[in-house]
């Protein structure tokens, strides 16, 4: 399918269809000081003006508490009763290239032998239109990691921004190209306005992927010294893992009263303290370092090594909300520097 | 000023008084601080302090720490307001004064919209406590670092925090309801608030204990007002307006207007101020006899 | 929609006390479909759901051999495992499983196997000793050496009494020093020193081992003494699980995800993990 224009005026046509069919339009909007990916009704409540919105999209997919299932206590012994997803057909407009590679990463854990189908089902209903970078900050280091600002990975149609602030769209999937069949009169079939540069970040030359990997394949520099130098003053607060696009942990509890309750999946992470404590009382990461460990291994050793995914696609947001400033990128690059 | 510092830094390190200095120092591309644990006299060339650092260090003094406590003896490089948290942590017998060495420094005012930080301190860019601050010269400490300021706060408080909170104050009950629930609906729980502390030090928080769970761990409007609930609750009287939850918080929910209300109520009710005295117990702590009544209608 | 996450209905026909803190169920699904077809193999593990408390993991400790109902074992410790200890015969928990990997005991045909249990560890191990004992006829000797810290604290009680009286299952008993009693007929010391004692041959032979953790290390130790390749020693590791998957990333030791690609591990590979323990 050739470029279509999407005139900014038309978003209000699509924001209509997709929420008059019961849909989801997604987008980045203004909530208390910051630009975040969320529901919007008309395209007045949009931002445009943004580099990387500080949430993730994944919570569309993966929401931040849902309950899986209810049950009820009686006489006769305990009713149960599951409770389904219900996806509604969700529209992501101006998700990153970033964001959108995080897909796959999520996919392939959520897809490991067992398939979880609170993830499936939201992300089969769902159309990425990721819009390509026209601006950044010193955070962003998708390039590093080989994820580019323009990259098609894990969106269904992508957009650039022309300088009279319109978009052109391109159809990556199948699922894109129907839904700007489906809205054909949005999407117009004539070009015109030059499209924006892209926003290139520049490339850490002092990481070295490759370095990186080998070093974490070997388990003697799992003790490494260079842990505790490097995490010590992470506080634990989980907000990286929480803003994280590829960060998939949760906890599975019931809440409820003596009668009845539900069994709910909510987020968790890594970092909190008694994420590995085990009922005994012994803790296999009972200090902060070896928790921040586990983190970067699993970015960058678990995710590629056992799923084939990007760990980390680089969008920036754990060093933007980090309270203490611990930067993935500086301990990449001590990690490379290692002799 | 940093020079001075880093002097000072070397000395302790040098004669063992202090095995490790907590301090700011930069990062990669010298555009933030960021907190570094210098153990080496001829490392200290990385400490700095300048406006952008608004890190409270005294976090890392709790016990929730065990790898930095088995550092040895800490210095720790403290602004007014990070002293107000040691002197809290004192009073509650989490730490002996003895036992830290406070590096205490000048400051005037730090930093809080970073990214409009052009080198300039502006007034827009700092947040409501620096303006209001009465520690600009440190109040407790074994050295102090830098020019002595004879900045005076103003009479009554002033800025965005205590407009919001005269305005709730108006508010009726359900109005003030629904104004938090609408804050709180963004929490994700993530308790950074929590961990960025130094007066949360509770090694098993309230909300991680199970065997009942008290404060659900789910963050559905229910559960993120109990946790914000309990949290406000703990902090009652011993919180010092440091400032950092807010500024970690990744969803700018407005625990500053939070924390201050709590230290106005708990000023009027029993005249103390935290942070000041590190001899005298937050009143939320204590039962004395002659403590008053008259506000027990 | 298979919803993972969902589990069973099981209800409990059968209550043991075998310490005062350790509980015995025997668990009967609930659907019929299931009870019929119902299978796993032996080592595999399963969420048990005290509903309104959440869920704990253990191991199936009946045998793969035997159909109808399961059995797990467990030590009340926290706050599912507690609320489970209150339950009583006929009320109704969640099972969701059969998750994991498994012993191999179609590949131990016609080798001597030698069981090595401390404690609570034994749950896991009886499941295979069972499995094996039912098909007493595919495999040479079976020993089984067992201990706990007191005389009290030894789980299986009856059934150890059974495995004694065979004479085709060579059973060592032990607890530690100074958790003998009167009538204690047994051996007394730790199970690794009483291990080196009984001193099994290596040749055509496999361990099992489970235990607590410092016991496990020692076992180790001493198998390795005794001239056992490590590829001949098979353990089941633990590690706090929430959903038995693979997905909410809790259980991970390094790089091997517990849940999915264990529990059962061999001695050669648990060495080859991160410490991460």
């Amino acid at each position: 399918m050739d470029k279509r224009l999407l005139k900014r005026e038309r978003l209000d046509r699509l924001i209509d269809g997709v929420t008059r069919g019961g849909g989801l339009f997604v987008a980045p909007r203004l909530d208390a000081r910051r630009v975040v990916y969320g529901p919007v009704t008309a395209a007045d409540e949009m931002e445009f003006d943004y580099i990387v919105p500080g949430n993730s999209f994944k919570e569309f997919f993966f929401p931040r508490t849902e309950p899986v299932a209810r049950f009820s206590f009686h006489k006769q012994g305990t009713e149960l009763e599951e409770v389904r997803p219900e996806p509604v057909e969700t529209v992501i407009f101006g998700s990153r290239p970033c964001d959108a590679a995080s897909c796959a990463s999520l996919r392939s854990v959520f897809t490991w032998d067992f398939v979880d189908e609170y993830y499936t089902e939201r992300e089969d209903a769902a159309v990425v239109m990721t819009v390509a970078c026209t601006q950044g900050d010193e955070s962003c280091f998708c390039t590093t990691v080989g994820v580019a600002p323009d990259g098609r990975d894990g969106s269904d149609i992508l957009l650039r921004e022309t300088e009279g602030g319109d978009f052109t769209a391109e159809a990556v999937t199948e699922k894109g190209a129907s839904f700007m069949e489906r809205y054909k009169d949005a999407f117009e079939a004539t070009v015109e306005g030059r499209e924006k540069e892209v926003f290139q970040p520049e490339i850490l030359d002092g990481v070295d992927l490759e370095r990186i990997a080998q070093w974490l394949k070997d388990k003697e520099h799992y003790s490494s010294p260079l842990w505790p130098e490097v995490a010590r003053k992470c506080i634990g607060c989980g907000a990286c893992t929480f803003s994280c696009p590829t960060c998939h942990c949760f906890d599975l509890v019931d809440e409820g009263t003596f009668f009845e309750g539900e069994r709910r999946k909510n987020w968790d992470s890594c970092q909190f303290d008694y994420f590995t404590l085990h009922a005994s009382g012994h803790n296999p990461r009972d200090t902060q370092y070896k928790r921040w460990r586990n983190r970067f291994m699993c970015k960058f050793h678990i995710y590629p090594g056992k799923f084939s995914t990007k760990g980390c696609v680089g969008c920036g947001r754990c060093i933007r909300v980090c309270p203490v400033r611990l930067d993935i990128t500086e301990v990449m690059e001590e990690i490379s520097k290692v002799p | 000023m940093e020079d001075k510092l880093r002097q000072k830094a070397r000395e302790l390190l040098s004669s063992g008084e202090v095995q490790v200095v907590i301090g700011y120092g930069w990062n990669r591309r010298k555009t933030r601080t960021t907190p570094v644990f210098i153990t080496r006299p001829e490392d200290t060339d990385r400490l700095v302090f300048n406006p952008l650092c608004v890190n409270n260090l005294s976090v890392y003094l709790t016990r929730k720490y065990p790898d930095i406590k088995a550092m040895g003896r800490p210095a720790v490089v403290a602004k007014g307001c990070d002293i107000k948290n040691i002197a809290v942590m004192v009073s509650e017998g989490q730490l002996k004064r003895e036992d830290v060495y406070i590096i205490g420094v000048t400051c005037g005012g730090v930093v809080y919209r970073q990214e409009l930080w052009q080198g300039e301190l502006k007034p827009g860019i700092m947040p409501v406590k620096c303006h209001n601050c009465d520690v600009r010269n440190p109040h407790i400490a074994d050295v102090v670092i830098g020019e002595k300021t004879d900045f005076a706060p103003p009479e009554e408080p002033t800025g965005m925090v205590f407009d919001k909170i005269a305005e709730i104050d108006g508010m009726t009950p359900a109005e003030r309801f629904a104004f938090w629930n609408e804050h709180f609906s963004r929490c994700i729980k993530c308790y950074a608030c929590r961990q960025v502390c130094s007066l949360c030090y509770c090694e098993r928080c309230i909300t991680d204990k199970n065997m009942p769970q008290w404060i659900e761990s789910s963050a559905h409007p229910r559960g993120n007002f109990a946790w914000n609930l309990i949290r406000a609750m703990h902090l009652t009287g011993r919180c010092t307006f440091c400032g950092e939850c807010e500024r970690a918080c990744p969803v700018n929910i407005p625990l500053n207007i939070i924390n201050q209300k709590m230290s106005l109520v708990v000023k009027d009710a029993f005249g103390y101020c935290a942070g000041y005295d590190p001899d005298e117990h937050p009143p939320m702590i204590v039962f004395s006899e002659n403590d008053k009544e008259d506000f027990i209608k | 929609m298979s919803n993972i996450y969902l589990p069973h209905i099981v209800k409990i026909e059968d209550i043991y006390r075998e310490t005062p803190d350790v509980r015995s169920f025997r668990l009967v699904f609930q659907d019929k479909k299931v009870r019929e077809s119902f299978e796993f193999r032996t080592g595999q593990f399963g969420l048990y759901s005290a509903f309104g408390y959440g869920e704990s993991t253990f191991c199936i400790s009946s045998p793969s051999t035997r159909k109808g109902y399961i059995q797990c074992t467990f030590r009340a410790t926290g706050r599912v495992t507690n609320a489970l200890a209150q339950l009583n015969v006929g009320d109704t928990i969640g099972f969701r499983g059969p998750y994991g990997n498994w012993f191999p005991v179609d590949e131990w045909k016609g080798k001597n196997i030698v069981f090595i249990a401390g404690g609570i560890g034994l749950p896991p191990v009886r499941s295979v000793i069972w499995t094996c004992l039912d098909r007493r006829e595919d495999y040479r000797d079976i020993t089984i050496v067992y201990g706990a810290r007191t005389v009290e604290d030894l789980v299986y009680k009856n059934e150890l009494e059974h495995w004694d009286e065979r004479d085709d299952v060579y059973l060592v008993q032990t607890v530690d020093p100074g958790g003998e009693n009167a009538d204690w007929k047994g051996r007394v010391g730790f199970v690794p020193t009483v291990l080196e004692e009984t001193a099994p041959k290596p040749e055509n032979t496999v361990c099992v081992v489970c235990g607590p953790p410092i016991m496990i290390k020692f076992t180790l130790q001493a198998l390795e003494n005794l001239g056992f390749s490590d590829e001949d020693v098979y353990t089941t590791l633990e590690n706090k699980m929430k959903c038995g998957v693979g997905k909410c990333g809790r259980c991970n030791v390094g790089d091997v995800y517990i849940c999915k690609e264990g529990p059962v591990y061999t001695a050669r590979e648990v060495k080859r993990m991160y410490n991460d323990f």
